[in-house]
């Protein structure tokens, strides 16, 4: 069974992801802060992690970086899920090295979609 | 036969060899050309007039000179004319004075310096001479031409003042400019950062507003009734038309601050039309409305793909919205004046000719759709219309109530810079 660690600091859209992905037969673990989510992912690794990029202390491109720069977690899959909006925040995230970008409000259809895509090819 | 006014060549006993007819005058031919009539000429001239020898001794002068320096001429046949210059430059003088006499030539002297003269009385004066070589007897003399300028002088040094205050301040205006354009750059910067942060804090909520609203009318967590299902759609249909009411304010307002950018690249037009009438099928479906492509452009544009899509969908969107069930909405193209030209046209119930200025204002929603309400964010036109100026065309509206509308914007065909 697949393991999807969310990283999100409102307890609203936690649940909202949670929910979502259950629905799909996935097991969540949740991360209000970057770094809950490196204390998790060293703890299990999970199969995809999906991240918000407005974290209070160390931001969402900032866990990216250590999570790229550490042999055992680098190639893990890291979908940006944000509300930012602006023409260019796709490109900016996919450079940073995010292997993919959600705009928040999300679409549960385009959520679900991505998800499977990166698990279940 | 008549007198002639002027004396013909070769008829008058006055001519001079070098063919030049006397002047029409009182003199008699004698008179024209002798020593007298020079003389008189000499001292009538209107700048003075020295002829000096190589050592500098002055040895003809004329009335002027006399006048413009103070001295009667018999205290000037006593002078050296480095008497007539200012003693500071008296040592100078006498150096150009010797480089003239080995290589004299006609020329104006000192060409570029101020020169002064100094009068009997020790004043000084600005002063403008020419200098001629003179042959006398194998003897070289320097004629001297000297031209009082004290009043232009004063007449430059007024105008140079008056220029120098004006550029004084103009440079203050221009400080002061500057300071005000950081003050508006940075304005416009904390402005962006709000736009920025406001977009993010009012589409966080959204999110889950939006999603659990989805999640319910999906029904996986238990079956609603009719009127929960009624509600629900409701909370869902509102809280996306906040979400689209968010999205057109933050886009319209950088549009009009100036601050939207174009992403412009080259594109195959036909497909990107294609994707947007593929969005509107359903909207178009549910009210059994036929939606065609009657458009002929094959080749490729240079645009914003995304912005183009946004401006296509607008009017798409607006003509099944005004649409009555069963009409028809459909797309034509044509080229004019190097320029594609897209119409949007609807069988719909067409806008007043009072009303047509006014539908691309801001937040103006014409009357009601064909459902009976207002829908939309009554900035959908304004946003359009910007988007296609940015790109260098015009929109333009062809429209009577009950005989449907024709919005029709143009593109011009352009290459990417560069090319």
């Amino acid at each position: 069974m697949a393991l999807i660690l969310i990283v999100e600091d409102r307890a609203n859209s936690r649940e909202l992801l949670r929910t979502v992905l259950e629905q799909q037969g996935y097991v969540v673990q949740e991360a209000g802060d970057g770094d809950e989510a490196l204390s998790r992912i060293r703890t299990q690794i999970p199969d995809l992690i999906l991240m918000d990029l407005h974290l209070p202390g160390r931001d969402g491109y900032d866990i990216l970086r250590e999570i790229r720069n550490t042999p055992a977690m680098a190639a893990l899959p890291v979908v940006a899920v944000t509300a930012n909006a602006m023409p260019g925040d796709r490109e900016k995230v996919l450079s940073a090295g995010f292997t993919g970008y959600i705009s928040k409000p999300v679409a549960l259809g385009q959520l679900r979609e991505e998800v499977n895509r990166l698990l279940r090819p | 036969m008549t007198d002639s006014p002027h004396p013909k060549p070769g008829n008058n006993p006055a001519e001079q060899e070098n063919g030049s007819a006397p002047a029409k005058g009182v003199e008699s031919p004698n008179e024209i050309f002798g020593e007298k009539r020079f003389q008189q000429l000499l001292e009538a001239a209107p700048d003075a007039i020295l002829e000096v020898d190589v050592q500098g001794r002055i040895v003809l002068v004329n009335e002027t000179a006399e006048k413009m320096f103070g001295y009667s001429r018999t205290e000037l046949y006593a002078l050296n004319v480095d008497d007539l210059v200012p003693a500071a430059m008296r040592h100078g003088h006498k150096q150009r004075r010797a480089s003239y006499t080995s290589a004299p030539q006609m020329r104006p002297m000192g060409s570029g310096l101020d020169l002064m003269a100094q009068r009997k009385d020790g004043s000084q004066f600005a002063v403008e001479i020419s200098l001629s070589p003179n042959r006398v007897n194998d003897v070289v003399r320097v004629v001297a031409v000297v031209r009082d300028i004290s009043s232009r002088k004063l007449a430059e040094n007024k105008l140079r003042a008056v220029q120098e205050l004006f550029t004084a301040e103009l440079e203050a205006k221009n400080a002061l400019l500057e300071a005000r354009n950081r003050d508006v750059e940075q304005a416009n910067r904390l402005k962006s950062e709000f736009l920025a942060s406001m977009s993010h804090e009012l589409r966080t909520p959204l999110h889950t507003v939006i999603g659990f609203s989805e999640l319910l009318m999906e029904e996986v967590e238990g079956p609603l009734n009719p009127k929960q299902k009624r509600f629900m759609s409701h909370i869902l249909q509102d809280s996306r038309h906040l979400l689209q009411l968010i999205n057109e304010v933050l886009d319209i307002s950088k549009i009009e601050s100036g601050r939207l950018e174009l992403q412009a690249g080259t594109f195959e037009f036909a497909s990107c039309l294609q994707e947007v009438m593929a969005g509107i099928q359903q909207q178009a479906a549910s009210k059994n409305i036929r939606l065609e492509n009657k458009t002929v452009f094959l080749d490729p544009v240079y645009a914003d793909r995304l912005r183009l899509k946004e401006i296509l969908y607008n009017l798409l969107s607006n003509a099944v919205k005004f649409t009555p069930d069963g009409g028809s909405v459909w797309v034509e193209s044509q080229i004019l004046d190097h320029a594609l030209e897209i119409s949007v046209c609807d069988t719909g119930v067409g806008i007043a000719e009072a009303e047509q200025e006014n539908i691309f204002e801001k937040f103006y929603q014409v009357g009601s759709t064909t459902k009976g309400v207002r829908e939309g964010t009554g900035l959908g036109l304004p946003i359009t219309r910007k988007l296609v100026e940015l790109h260098g065309g015009t929109i333009r509206l062809t429209s009577r109530p009950g005989q449907g509308s024709r919005f029709t914007f143009s593109l011009p065909l352009l290459g990417p810079p560069g090319l």
